[in-house]
């Protein structure tokens, strides 16, 4: 690890000052901290945002949605039992989310804005596309994890967030602050397109830190579901998860979103998909004819075919369990 | 007296004949159904309140005045000339002390080389440079400015690609050598004459020890007394790598490790760290700690090869009649082979075997032994290929091994077993897991979709021990006693038994005794692996306490004016006809006595085979659209000769159970071939099950003594319930899917595959 100097911000405006070119905020440090001991993060200055105060705890005003501060521990979240009430995906998406000491420490923000686990870019000795490099090593090399939809040249990550996939099929939005202001963007837009080639992941700009999750009301009136598919019971990043959810009436679902992790470089969700279940009375073959559509582009690399079926499996179970509720 | 006498030793399954020298005369074995009050029975470890507490102190934990800190510069290509190497602006960092390497070090004789530092290096991590510096910070930062000149040369890494002929030969010799051949019987001829042969590829991967503390070493010089805290699993090992390494005398080396958190079979010697601490202590005249991180851990300091293993089996008339079994392993740079055909050639009485080994070479970080090396990855192999020819003949796969099992030789050796229950362990086992509800095709699971199957494999070991190994037993004048023996506690229990077989012997309370182990001042014990401790240092244990007891009924008789052969010791006290006199009170006048109570391990019966035999029971439950192995029940049950505590027996088996549980369904070391970097060189890509992947795990001991192995009756447990777990799964995966999956671990990923495949 390089020396850094560190520096404790008490208020939005005075970390956004300080998040200039070579520094790197801070909430729980479970990835950061991750990522400098591996070489993949060298900033000469961490910004701690854990002295600012109103980010934390999640409040509801009937009408006005669901807001969640950033710097609000996962475990705060999980344990609600008002909030697994109100947003149940978000217990169903944590519980099986790293371990506890992670939830712990890691907070809301931190969980949507952590890096891939791709182990050729954790590795510091590769130089891969994303970290600057001219190609991805797992394209042709150990690729079991890697994407099998949706990516560009040049990288073949997975979104690795639990969190992510859930809030999205609830509509989620993000406040991106600054000390030029403030702005609202989907979750989904939180996260680079990879038609762009761009090699951040997210599209959070520098200086800008992410104070809140909203969930809109209409997103609230869905019914939720998320699956993970691991290589263990416990801490293991999802080699697939989906997130469901949909409002349920009359044996029929609609407004539905089905969005899958572990598969592409960002959370994924194909309209079409969902144009296959809304209005159409359910039933697993409906759920099938979903799942294929949402991986019509799969193409999967030479050890990850088995992604495609896992995938498509998690779909029927996820909108199954949501239209059986 | 003192005598040579020649013993019969099995290590790591290899025989030896051995020389060794031996004191006094042995005393009969306690026999089955000796009442007995404190071994046999649980006890907590006598250091685990200082475990808990975090007052044992392990090698990571040594912390000495001036105490220096050594790193080390690892190669980043599989495989490379160094050239040069400048350290001159890692000299200029401050805070650093000293830059070894190749062309600076002076010559170290280190298994089999004459250097530390290789010209050719060979692997990723492989050792170029070291740095010591006032703290591990700097030494860390003083690496990256160490320059290095490589000629990269061609790699390969891949066991099967080494073995291609196509690909680059990194040994002069070729890349696969022969290791290891057994005929028996006419193979060829069994074949022909067979009712069914079965035939099939069985792939294991590398797996990777992950002791929780790592590899590492602090080495001081007082003088020219160079005293060495290493984590290790043999002292005196480490004692004979420095007296080789650095031309000591052994009176100027002293190893200590009085904690230790696992070894596993990675710990047998001294490593290279070893030698960068005393090098740099020596230097610069201040202590100096050389310990590895975790990605070093994985990259440089052993594993259990990766194989690819051919089986072809026959049977005839409902038994097995011939096995043919091919293996070969990826040894990285290592220079011998754990052979998988082990099992092959010894569990069962099978009239025809054919059984090679190879050993393949490759640009990655070398094996070192693993909690059964060769015979996991070779029951595995073995185990399934039965359970193939079991289905294909239409016969229960239990029947069939029982059918095989009952011989009371060795086929290998033709000598008899001093002991074998191992059809007892089947018993116990089957009738534990209801092996009977056991269907061709498995069964339903818990919940629509799924599928439940039942497994089993057999367990075949030594663990019968050895000489030499001394022990002392000093008995305080009040009673108390103190035992001293240079074995080591790798987190075994092993100063748990060895104070039980003490305090039972002597007649006091185990909390009366305490032991002293780790250090290379004590007399000498071998090493602790191949489930060689508890079978060679508590004979010698019992013999020293019952010196030390005889010499206090000496003094009793006298100070009593009893005949000696009226008194006994009993609970601490010396008991004659009507009195019963407390140890302190024989010696209250007697001022400052200490009774020196001397014995060693006798040598191993000539005419027997020493054997340790087991058998785990799996059910699990296969869900086959995600391909997700839940683990639902491990019932093992092994013969290893008399349990001296039931509690620490219990836990060596629930620990090489969830070990092998690692080996079966999630633990696999993926190395890139390109670059040949460790992908998983940390434990978040590096599968270790976590409590939560842990089954009901059912022990259960057949508990009879050896009397012909030893005085004590017990042999070791250290490996053997880790040879058949991921066996058993295996099968009863097998069962439960109707589709084999020949390549462990059975992650979800190859489920999915083997599925697809319809294989």
């Amino acid at each position: 690890m390089k020396p850094f100097a560190y520096v404790r911000a008490t208020s939005v405006a005075e970390a956004s000052r300080l998040l200039t070119a070579g520094s790197a905020a801070m909430a729980g440090g479970t990835d950061l901290l991750g990522l400098m001991k591996g070489g993949i993060a060298s900033p000469s200055r961490v910004v701690d945002l854990t002295g600012i105060d109103g980010l934390r705890g999640w409040s509801r005003e009937r009408g006005a949605g669901l807001r969640i501060g950033a710097l609000t521990p996962l475990v705060d979240l999980e344990t609600s039992d008002q909030l697994a009430r109100l947003l149940p995906i978000v217990r169903q998406a944590l519980a099986v989310a790293a371990t506890l000491q992670l939830r712990n420490a890691g907070t809301v923000g931190g969980n949507l804005l952590q890096r891939n686990r791709c182990w050729y870019f954790r590795d510091e000795a590769v130089p891969c596309w994303l970290k600057g490099g001219t190609r991805c090593f797992a394209a042709e090399g150990e690729n079991e994890h890697h994407a099998i939809v949706g990516t560009a040249r040049g990288c073949n990550r997975v979104a690795p967030s639990d969190l992510a996939p859930a809030l999205i099929a609830h509509d989620a939005r993000v406040t991106l602050a600054s000390a030029r202001g403030n702005r609202s963007v989907t979750l989904a837009d939180l996260f680079t397109d990879p038609a762009l080639h761009s090699r951040e992941e997210h599209t959070i700009k520098r200086g800008e830190i992410l104070t809140e999750v909203h969930v809109p009301e209409s997103g609230l009136q869905r019914r939720g579901a998320y699956l993970k598919a691991m290589e263990r019971k416990t801490w293991s990043f999802a080699t697939v998860s989906v997130a469901a959810a949909a409002r349920v009436r009359d044996g029929k679902l609609r407004d539905s979103r089905v969005v899958l992790g572990g598969v592409a470089p960002v959370p994924w969700r194909v309209a079409a998909a969902e144009a296959e279940i809304d209005g159409h009375p359910f039933s697993d073959a409906v759920a099938r004819r979903a799942a294929d559509v949402l991986l019509a582009d799969a193409a999967p690399l030479a050890k990850n075919g088995y992604k495609v079926p896992l995938a498509k499996e998690l779909v029927r179970r996820a909108l199954a369990r949501i239209a059986a509720a | 007296m003192t005598r040579v006498v020649r013993t019969r030793n099995e290590f790591e399954g290899e025989v030896m004949e051995q020389l060794a020298l031996v004191q006094g005369e042995d005393v009969p074995a306690w026999p089955e159904g000796a009442e007995l009050g404190i071994v046999g029975h649980a006890h907590r470890r006598i250091e685990g309140a200082a475990k808990v507490t975090g007052r044992a102190r392990y090698t990571h934990d040594v912390q000495l005045p001036g105490m220096l800190h050594a790193r080390v510069l690892r190669s980043p290509h599989p495989r490379a000339r160094v050239r040069h190497v400048d350290p001159s602006r890692a000299l200029a960092l401050p805070g650093v002390r000293s830059v070894l390497h190749r062309f600076n070090a002076p010559k170290t004789a280190f298994r089999g080389e004459d250097t530390i530092f290789r010209e050719e290096v060979r692997f990723v991590g492989d050792e170029v440079a070291a740095v010591a510096a006032d703290t591990e910070e700097i030494a860390d930062a003083a690496l990256d400015l160490v320059a290095v000149d490589y000629e990269v040369l061609p790699h390969v890494v891949d066991l099967e690609e080494a073995i291609d002929d196509a690909s680059p030969r990194i040994d002069e010799k070729g890349n696969v050598h022969d290791a290891d051949r057994h005929e028996r019987g006419d193979v060829k001829k069994a074949f022909s004459n067979a009712d069914l042969v079965v035939e099939g590829t069985y792939r294991t991967s590398t797996q990777l020890h992950n002791s929780l503390e790592t590899h590492g070493a602090v080495a001081v010089w007082d003088g020219d007394l160079l005293t060495v805290y290493e984590s290790t699993q043999h002292v005196f090992g480490v004692r004979a790598g420095l007296q080789a390494a650095l031309h000591l005398p052994f009176g100027k080396i002293r190893v200590l490790c009085e904690h230790m958190g696992g070894g596993f079979g990675s710990k047998g010697g001294i490593g290279k760290y070893t030698v960068i601490a005393a090098l740099f202590a020596r230097e610069l005249g201040a202590p100096v700690r050389c310990v590895l991180d975790r990605r070093e851990e994985n990259v440089a300091a052993g594993n259990r090869s990766a194989t690819v293993q051919r089986v072809k089996i026959a049977g005839r008339e409902g038994r097995i009649t011939v096995i043919a079994h091919d293996s070969w392993s990826n040894v990285g740079q290592a220079r011998w082979v754990a052979d998988p055909t082990g099992p092959t050639k010894g569990l069962y009485d099978v009239p025809n075997v054919l059984a090679r080994a190879y050993r393949v070479v490759t640009n990655t970080g070398s094996l070192s032994a693993f909690r059964a090396p060769g015979y996991v990855e070779g029951t595995f192999a073995l185990e399934s290929a039965i359970d193939e020819l079991a289905d294909g003949m239409g016969v229960d796969p239990l029947a069939l091994r029982r059918r095989h099992a009952e011989a009371v030789s060795d086929p290998v050796s033709k000598m008899r077993y001093s002991l074998k229950r191992l059809v007892d362990c089947y018993d116990i086992g089957a009738e534990e897991i209801g092996w009977s509800r056991r269907k061709r095709g498995g069964l339903r699971g818990s919940a629509p979709g799924l599928r439940r199957g039942l497994g089993m494999a057999s367990q075949l070991w030594s663990g019968g021990g050895t000489p030499p190994a001394y022990a002392t037993v000093h008995l305080n004048p009040d009673g108390t006693a103190v035992v001293r023996i240079g074995t080591q506690d790798i987190g075994t229990g092993t100063r748990t038994v060895i104070a039980q077989v003490c305090a039972e012997e002597l007649g006091i309370a185990l909390h009366d005794v305490r032991v002293e182990i780790g250090d290379t001042d004590s007399p000498y014990a071998p090493i602790s692996a191949g489930s060689l401790t508890v079978a060679s240092v508590t004979p010698a244990v019992r013999l020293a306490a019952k010196d030390a007891r005889e010499q206090l009924l000496d003094v009793a008789a006298g100070v009593l004016e009893v005949g000696r052969a009226e008194l006994r010791v009993e609970n601490g006290a010396v008991v004659s006809p009507g009195a019963r006199t407390p140890i302190a009170k024989v010696f209250e006048d007697l001022a400052n006595y200490t009774v020196i109570g001397k014995g060693s391990r006798m040598p191993n019966p000539d005419d027997l085979v020493l054997k340790t035999f087991g058998a785990h029971f799996a059910e699990v439950e296969v869900d086959p659209a995600t391909g997700v192995v839940s683990v639902d029940r491990i019932v093992a049950v092994h013969d290893v000769g008399r349990i001296i505590d039931p509690l620490t027996a219990r836990s060596q088996v629930e620990g090489g159970v969830i070990q092998a549980l690692g080996f079966a369904l999630s633990e696999e070391r993926v190395v890139d071939r390109a670059t040949g970097r460790v992908l998983t060189a940390s434990l978040e890509t590096y599968k270790v099950p976590t409590v939560r992947d842990v089954p009901r795990i059912v022990v259960r001991f057949v508990d009879v003594p050896d009397t012909a192995a030893n005085n004590v009756g017990a042999k070791g447990l250290g490996e053997p319930p880790m040879i058949p777990a991921a066996a058993a799964v295996a099968n009863a995966v097998a069962n439960a899917l109707g589709v084999r999956v020949r390549h462990l671990p059975l992650t979800p990923r190859r489920v999915l595959d083997a599925l697809a495949a319809g294989s």
